[in-house]
This record gives structure tokens, C-alpha cells and sequence, in this order.
């Protein structure tokens, strides 16, 4: 563990993507405190809508004169904990089937992999807003399309390495000597496909939390007044060219939490290769 | 296994994969909350009204004949009829198919073109400031949301600047339509008018929806580029004194581009992702904006037409990227 | 006769995220025209490397810049870039240890031999090789993919691609290995016999003994990018007098007689052991052997030994 944290501190790549991410969370996190109007989360000040960025308000304001740098502070709580348990409802969802259709070589499993390729099928996008448009926009119909949408994705993975891992000697050996297939997917098989998991981890929250944006555009997203980054590009259309930190100032802030996760995910796919090299 | 044996493989699959589809689309065309025939009746219908409608849509049937009911008109080319154009859905899509195939194929090709030509460059220039900058410069790329980079460009570019045209097809009265596909009709018809319109009215919408996609081809390209060079069979072309030119102009480049043609299902899938949006904000008549008119009017069953229609370009593609590239390899399916 | 292949003093080390690895340590060698060579060694005691040196394909961005010299045909392998890649696949060609994977998959093999030979070869001279090394049907192998054809037949072919040239040395790094064991005998067989009629010089590397007794005049045993011993066949499978060699010898199974493992494991490149490398796990070192790595010194004719207290002849 020591030398995996040793080796990360080095690697500039995913130390850079682990601070921006850092930097966000922590601005999430107080967002009551850091942002200058907390109450614009809610409230209206039409005198004030439009005006460019000025020491009052560092982004400028939108539309409704709501102080834009305090509510992408709050955006972000809403984007990243969506994405958070969207992705997480996925992988709860998806690992387990993956693995027991691994493990086991039968119809059922077989059967299970061709409905996560009939999800695979659509573009998550199109799926989501299916799925969006039929249950009405609310966060927790966003984080059930998102992760509906998602899981097959991280089925068909596990049940790849799965199946690859099934035939290797050390698993054989577990079985041959009596574990129980409990035993052998979560204390065999599951830690030595915990890396790519971890990886594809990483970037996943970046494209789902492309895809929440997107939602959020489209008018399927949180239903306003709460802000949210996706709907407040939307909003921001209008007002083109004129307003233009209008629209910046949330999409700087969704490409620099994407990138932070990118960054990551490239830098815990170098470390975590190397380490599987080595171990070779 | 043989290229006969893999091309009835996939598509014995088809058509199951098609089935499920259809399945999906429609258990969520039924959990709609609102009750489609006092949608269809319309809002002041009496409870009288919405119960004839829903005697001649059949929507008071049991779930399972209901479904296959809906097998049955699929087939034969029924999706319903649009709530808001009171078209048939088919012909709805249909008149917008070419649209969105006509962006899409040019974004694929600018992504391919972009995408491969980085990607060599930068596998064959490892570790070098090029190769860094290219990898900040695609990864940034797959880091923007391709709805706000639409905006953005078309801001800078035809509101700020006024260089290209701000949205639509062609300006003013289109060619002849002979296939709809603009750019054919206006060469068919020598339109030189509408076709520079054309080409005007289509970089925008092509560039941004090829960007992300050229990133992906790019970042792809390059590791198979890496890992050509690394293999043994490079290897041995250069212990035994095969001029460098050679090696990887004609040995690294082929490995290289059989590695991005198995990725290009990925490549169309990521197309057909921001089509959506791209569409939109461009106003380009296409699937993708007809799919957002529908849910701003709540019209359920464009929506599914819409669904279906992608899942079938989607899983129809992977199936001619896999046959194409088992027919490519001589090994077969490797 | 200047000696065909002069090595002296090479010391290569690689850059690796833990430091400088020394993989070979003022490794010298000498081949004369003709003559079949064997360069035995452990994995990783550094004769894959040698290979490379020699063939001057060592992998740029990771090896510091190596000390000594080498001298193919009267030029300088490492200083000479220009004149060491026209040597390359014409008067010293390469036979790899995996002939499964040296082919490229996606062209056929009569393309590949083509672009090899670079015209030196034309398609009836091609075709004749092919024969001489047993491949059946010749014309039929050339319009083939590489994965058409068993492991053996590909090694077959590369035996060809490498006589074809009509090179000097034929540089071939465990070209056994990878076969399967009913096989390489014959390969081997075949290699020696077809290098000697053109009078080609063969450097050949091997963990396998036997293999070395089989085919080659002189044995050369390396040890952690060290030489140990060198000698003619004869001299040494009659009684190598370093340490190392002998415990090797004797590791070979026999019958009436158990094989007796080295005791010990290999020094690690980053940090090797002072001296001698072999000093740790030598029953017969004492202080000087952690000072100074013993030179290589004549004992006889022809044979060379690298150790302060080498085993006595014929003891």
C-alpha cells in the first residue's frame, strides 16, 4: 500500500486530476460557506439579473440576478453527489452480475450478457432521455436513468475478466480445494479485477457526469430553482453573445471536474499497469 | 472461427438483440405516468372520449397482447402516429434520417482524419513535447460537454465574428430534392449556390460533434501505434537492418489502423451521443432535434421511434464494423 | 585472421524507475570466422542483451551509453550508427527466440521475405533456401499468412531469412527455446550444419547445456552480466575450472547421479554484489573476490577463466 501511495505521488498526471477533484469537493462541501449569496440558491433579485462579473459578483449573474459563482457552488453538491450515486448504483448493480455470470458457464449467463448488450445497444444518452422523459425530471429519476443506463456497461466488463480469470490455475485450485463460489468470486477474482474496475471507475463519473449535464440541458435534469450546471448553460442560451460569462463559468466548471476525473483515471491506469507488470 | 462462420454468428444475434430492444422501448413507452389516451384525447376531453381512444389503440388489452400488438406494427413500419406533426412516425424519421447521416458521416470522416493523423503522430513521437501536447489537447477535448462547446462555437463563430452561419441546413430554398441528402441533391442538380451554402451551414455542427470522437480515435491510434512498435515482429525487422521508413510506414501503420477500425463502433456510438445535442443548438433538421421537439411535447411515442431508431443505426453498425474487420485480418476474427 | 566479432570492456547499464541496472559488466568476446559459439547463461545473466549490443538494436531512450567496443567485420557497432544499420540484415543477421510472434500477422510471408532480403535474394534463391531447410512445398509457403504455418516451420523460415544474406554471423538468441522439445535438436541440428557449409559464424544463446554441447565449437558461460569462463567444447564439458561453470555442469541430470541445484539466488542488477557477482554464492571466494572483478585470464589455449581462485585443471 505504501509504495502504491508512493508511486501515485509521483505520477504528476493523476496527483494534478486528484487535486482539482480535491479542490471541488471541498468547495462542494462548504459551499454555504464560500458562497457570498447562499440565498440566491432560492431567491430572485430581478434588479440585479445579468450583470457582468464585478467585485460583488465574481461570475457576474444570471438571469434571475442570482450571483452565478454562488450557485455553481451549490451546483456542484447536486452534479457531484448525483454522479457520485448514480455511479455507485451502477457498480452495486452491475460488478455482482458480472461476476456470477462469470463464474458460472450456463444459459442463465449467457442469457444475462445479451440484455446488458441490448442496453449497450442504444447510446446512454438516448436511453436516459427515454427513461427521463417517461418518469419526469427530478434527481432521483436522473440517478435511476443514469445507473439503468449504466450497470450493462460494467457487467459486461466484469463478466469479461471474469471469464478469463475463471480458467486461471489459482482459482481452479480454490475450487478443486472445496471454497465455495462466494469465496472464489469476492476473495479470489474480485481483488485481482479491482484495478480496472478502479480505473474505469475514474473516468466513468467523468462521462456520467456528462451525460447528468447533458439531462440537465435538455430541460430532464433537477427542476429549477435549484441550480444546476447543465440547466444553467441551457438557461444561459438566450443571452449569447452578449452575456458570455454567463455560459462560461458552468461549463468551465463541468470541463475541469471531467478533466480532474480523466486526469485521475489516466494516472491510476498507468500505476495500477505497472504494478500488474511487475507482479508478472 | 472463419469470416462465413462469424458474419451468420452476428446475424443470428440481430435479431434477438433487436427483440430486446423493442422490449425495452416498449416497457417504457408503458410506464409513462400520464395516461396516453387522455394525452391523446387531449386535455379537455370528456373520461368518455379517452375511453374510446382507449378501446381503438387498444390500450385497455393485457400487457402481453398489447406488446404484440406493438411487434406486429413495428414490423410492419407502424410506430404510432406523432402527437405533434400527426404524421406517422416512420415518415417523420424518414424525412429526418438524412439529415443526421449526412453530419454524421462527416464527422466521421473529419474524426477519422484528424484522429488517426494525431494519433500516429504522436505514437511515433512518444515522450516527446508533441506527444504532450497532444495528450492535453485530447484529453481536454473528452473533458467538454459537447452541448456547451456547440454553444460556445457557435457564439464565437457566427455571433461574435459572423463567419459561418448560425444554424440550419442551406440558406434559403434547398436544391431539388432527388435523395435528401443535400450535398448529393446540390451536385446532382449543379447547384453550386446550395452546396458552398451547404458546406458553410455544416462545419460548425461537424466540428463539434467530431472533436470528442477525434480524441478517442486519437488516444487509440496512438496505443496501438506504441504497441506496433514494441512487438516482436518489429522487433525482428529491426535486428535484421529493415530500413526504419519502411517498418513504420508499412508494417506499424497497418497493425495501427486494424486496432482504430475495431474501435470505430465505439467512435459512432460517441457520434450518435452528441448528435443529440449538436442538432439542437445548431437547429439542424435532423433525428436528434426532432427527439428533443418530441419531448418538449411530451410526444411518448416520438420519443420510442426515436430510440429504436438509434438502437437499430447503432447495433447495425457494430455489425458491419465486425465484418469488416474479420474480412480485413487475415487471421480471421483475432 | 583478424577475429570476425571483437568485443572488449562492454558494460551496458538501463535506466529503470529504481536506478541504473548494470547488465553487463566488461563483457569480452572474440568469434572467428566460421566457428559456432555458445553463450550459456541463467535468464537474466544478460546474454539477450549481448545479442542486441552486438546487432546494435539495444533500446535507445533506456540504456545509458555504453563503455567499451565492439567490432563487427572491422566496424564499430556502437560508435558507427550509419555503417552498423547497412551491416544489419546483410553481413549479421538475427535469428529470435519467438517465432511465433516475429512475423507480422497481417501480410503474407513472401512480402515479408521480400522486403527483408532488400533485393539481396532473388525468388529462386528463396526458394532454394527454403528447401535446404526443409520446408515443404517452398512455392507454396510464400503466398501464405504467418499464422498458416506450425512453430516449427516458422523457425525453419527464419533460419532461411537468415543464411539468405549471406552474412558473416548469424546472431540467434535462444532460437530453441520457444519449440517444442521433440524438435529442437533437429532445428539446432539443422542451423549448424547449413551455417558451417557457407561458412557462417554463429553466436548462439542459451540456458540449455546440452544444447551448447550439441552444436558449438567454443562455450562461453556468463554469469550477472559477467563473463565466467570461456573454452573449447571439448576443454570445458571436460572440466570447467570456474566455480560457477562447474556447479552448472553439475546441475545437469545424469544417470547414477542426482542434480545438484546452485544454492543461492541471483544478485539483484541494481544493486550487485562488489567484485566477482558470483562471490556470494561461491564456495571458494575470500575478500579478494569482493574487491575487484577478477580479469579474464588465459589457462590454456583457447581457454579463459574470470575467477581469483579458479578449480585447478583436472581437478
Amino acid at each position: 500500500m505504501k509504495a502504491l501511495a508512493k508511486r501515485f505521488a509521483r505520477d504528476r498526471i493523476a496527483v494534478t486530476g486528484l487535486a482539482i477533484l480535491g479542490l471541488l469537493a471541498l468547495a462542494a462541501i462548504l459551499a454555504p460557506v464560500l458562497a457570498p449569496y447562499p440565498e440566491d440558491v432560492a431567491t430572485f433579485h430581478i434588479e440585479r439579473r445579468l450583470l457582468p462579473p464585478s467585485a460583488e459578483a465574481l461570475m457576474g449573474t444570471d438571469r434571475m440576478g442570482g450571483d452565478i459563482f454562488s450557485r455553481l457552488l451549490f451546483g456542484a453538491r447536486a452534479t457531484l453527489t448525483l454522479t457520485t450515486v448514480a455511479v455507485g448504483a451502477a457498480l452495486l448493480i452491475g460488478v455482482p452480475i458480472g461476476l456470477i455470470a462469470g463464474y458460472y458457464r450456463n444459459w442463465a449467463s449467457d442469457a444475462l450478457m445479451r440484455v446488458s448488450d441490448v442496453f449497450l445497444a442504444v447510446p446512454q444518452i438516448v436511453m436516459a432521455i427515454a427513461i427521463g422523459q417517461t418518469l419526469g425530471s427530478s434527481a432521483e429519476n436522473v440517478i435511476l436513468a443514469l445507473s439503468l443506463t449504466y450497470w450493462p456497461f460494467w457487467a459486461r466488463l466484469v463478466f469479461a475478466e471474469t471469464r478469463s480469470m475463471r480458467n486461471e490455475i489459482f482459482v481452479e485450485s480454490a475450487v478443486a480445494l472445496g471454497a465455495s463460489a462466494w469465496r472464489v468470486m469476492v476473495l479470489h477474482i474480485l481483488p485481482n479485477i479491482a484495478s480496472a474496475i478502479i480505473v474505469r471507475t475514474a473516468i466513468g463519473m467523468g462521462a456520467t457526469m456528462l451525460t447528468a449535464a447533458t439531462l440537465g440541458f435538455l430541460g430532464l435534469g433537477v427542476p429549477p430553482p435549484a441550480p444546476e450546471w447543465g440547466r444553467m448553460i441551457a438557461e444561459s442560451r438566450q443571452y449569447l453573445p452578449d452575456a458570455w460569462w454567463y455560459s462560461l463559468a458552468p461549463g468551465a466548471a463541468i470541463f475541469l471536474t471531467v478533466l480532474g476525473f480523466n486526469l485521475l483515471g489516466d494516472g491510476l491506469r498507468d500505476i495500477l499497469n505497472a504494478r500488474i507488470r511487475r507482479r508478472r | 472461427m472463419s469470416w462465413l462462420a462469424l458474419v451468420a454468428n452476428r446475424l443470428f444475434w440481430f435479431v434477438p438483440t433487436l427483440l430486446g430492444l423493442l422490449t425495452i422501448v416498449f416497457i417504457l413507452s408503458r410506464v409513462v405516468p400520464v395516461d396516453p389516451a387522455v394525452l391523446m384525447a387531449g386535455e379537455n376531453a370528456s373520461a368518455e372520449q379517452a375511453q374510446r381512444i382507449r378501446e381503438q389503440f387498444g390500450l385497455d388489452q393485457p400487457l402481453i397482447a398489447q406488446f404484440v400488438d406493438y411487434l406486429h406494427d413495428t414490423i410492419r413500419g407502424d410506430l404510432g402516429r406523432s402527437l405533434y406533426t400527426q404524421q406517422p412516425i416512420l415518415t417523420d424519421l424518414a424525412a429526418r434520417l438524412p439529415a443526421t447521416l449526412e453530419l454524421a458521416f462527416a464527422a466521421s470522416l473529419v474524426a477519422l482524419l484528424i484522429g488517426v493523423t494525431l494519433g500516429i503522430l504522436a505514437g511515433l513521437h512518444r515522450d516527446t513535447l508533441l506527444d504532450h501536447v497532444l495528450g492535453i489537447a485530447t484529453i481536454s477535448c473528452m473533458a467538454v460537454a459537447p452541448f456547451w462547446m456547440a454553444m460556445e462555437f457557435q457564439s464565437l463563430f457566427s455571433m461574435d465574428l459572423g463567419w459561418l452561419p448560425l444554424s440550419g441546413r442551406v440558406q434559403g430554398f434547398p436544391p431539388a430534392q432527388v435523395t435528401g441528402f443535400i450535398f448529393l441533391d446540390a451536385l446532382i442538380t449543379a447547384d453550386a449556390g446550395a452546396l458552398w451554402s451547404a458546406l458553410q451551414h455544416i462545419l460548425l455542427p461537424t466540428l463539434t460533434l467530431a472533436l470528442p470522437a477525434a480524441a478517442t480515435m486519437a488516444r487509440f491510434t496512438r496505443n496501438g501505434v506504441i504497441a506496433a512498435m514494441s512487438s516482436p515482429s518489429v522487433d525482428y525487422q529491426m535486428a535484421m537492418g529493415l530500413p526504419r521508413r519502411v517498418i513504420i510506414w508499412k508494417y506499424v501503420l497497418r497493425m495501427a489502423i486494424m486496432a482504430t477500425v475495431t474501435q470505430f463502433g465505439l467512435t459512432f456510438a460517441i457520434l450518435l451521443t452528441g448528435v443529440v445535442v449538436v442538432e439542437t443548438i445548431f437547429d439542424w433538421p435532423g433525428l436528434g432535434s426532432y427527439a428533443i421537439n418530441s419531448i418538449l411535447q411530451s410526444d411518448y411515442n416520438a420519443v420510442m421511434g426515436f430510440t429504436l431508431c438509434t438502437g437499430v443505426m447503432l447495433i447495425t453498425v457494430n455489425l458491419l464494423v465486425d465484418i469488416l474487420q474479420a474480412a480485413i485480418d487475415p487471421r480471421g476474427s483475432a | 585472421m583478424p577475429a570476425l566479432l571483437d568485443i572488449a570492456g562492454l558494460s551496458v547499464g538501463f535506466r529503470t524507475e529504481n536506478g541504473l541496472a548494470q547488465v553487463l559488466d566488461k563483457v569480452g568476446l572474440t568469434i572467428e570466422p566460421g566457428e559456432v559459439v555458445g553463450l550459456v547463461g541463467e535468464s537474466g545473466c544478460g546474454k539477450s542483451t549481448l545479442a542486441r549490443a552486438i546487432l546494435g538494436t539495444l533500446p535507445k531512450d533506456r540504456v545509458q551509453a555504453p563503455g567499451g567496443r565492439i567490432t563487427l567485420d572491422g566496424v564499430d557497432m556502437l560508435a558507427d550508427h550509419g555503417a552498423a544499420r547497412a551491416l544489419r540484415g546483410t553481413a549479421v543477421t538475427f535469428v529470435p527466440q519467438n517465432p511465433f510472434a516475429s512475423f507480422n500477422p497481417l501480410f503474407r510471408v513472401g512480402t515479408q521475405i521480400a522486403d527483408l532480403m532488400r533485393g539481396r535474394a532473388d525468388h529462386d534463391a528463396v526458394v532454394a533456401m527454403l528447401d535446404a531447410v526443409h520446408l515443404p512445398q517452398p512455392r507454396a509457403i510464400l503466398p501464405k499468412y504467418p499464422h498458416q504455418l506450425s512453430g516449427g516451420q516458422r523457425q525453419r523460415l527464419m533460419i532461411a531469412l537468415a543464411l539468405l544474406p549471406r552474412p558473416r554471423l548469424i546472431v540467434a538468441d535462444e532460437p530453441t527455446t520457444a519449440l517444442d522439445v521433440t524438435i529442437q535438436a533437429q532445428i539446432l541440428g539443422l542451423l549448424r550444419r547449413l551455417a558451417l557449409e557457407r561458412g557462417v559464424a554463429v553466436l548462439f544463446t542459451t540456458h540449455d547445456l546440452g544444447a551448447a554441447w550439441d552444436i558449438c565449437d567454443r562455450v562461453m558461460v556468463m554469469y550477472a552480466g559477467q563473463v565466467a569462463e570461456v573454452a573449447q567444447r571439448e576443454t570445458f564439458f571436460g572440466g570447467p575450472r570456474h566455480p560457477y561453470a562447474r556447479m552448472l555442469l553439475a546441475s545437469l541430470p545424469e544417470p547414477g547421479r542426482e542434480a545438484a541445484a546452485i544454492p543461492g539466488d541471483l544478485p539483484d542488477p541494481l544493486a550487485p554484489p562488489p567484485g566477482c557477482r558470483f562471490n556470494p554464492r561461491c564456495p571458494r571466494s575470500t575478500a579478494i573476490c569482493t574487491h575487484g572483478a577478477p580479469p579474464l585470464a588465459e589457462v590454456g589455449t583457447g581457454h579463459a577463466v574470470a575467477c581469483h581462485h579458479p578449480w585447478p585443471a583436472n581437478g
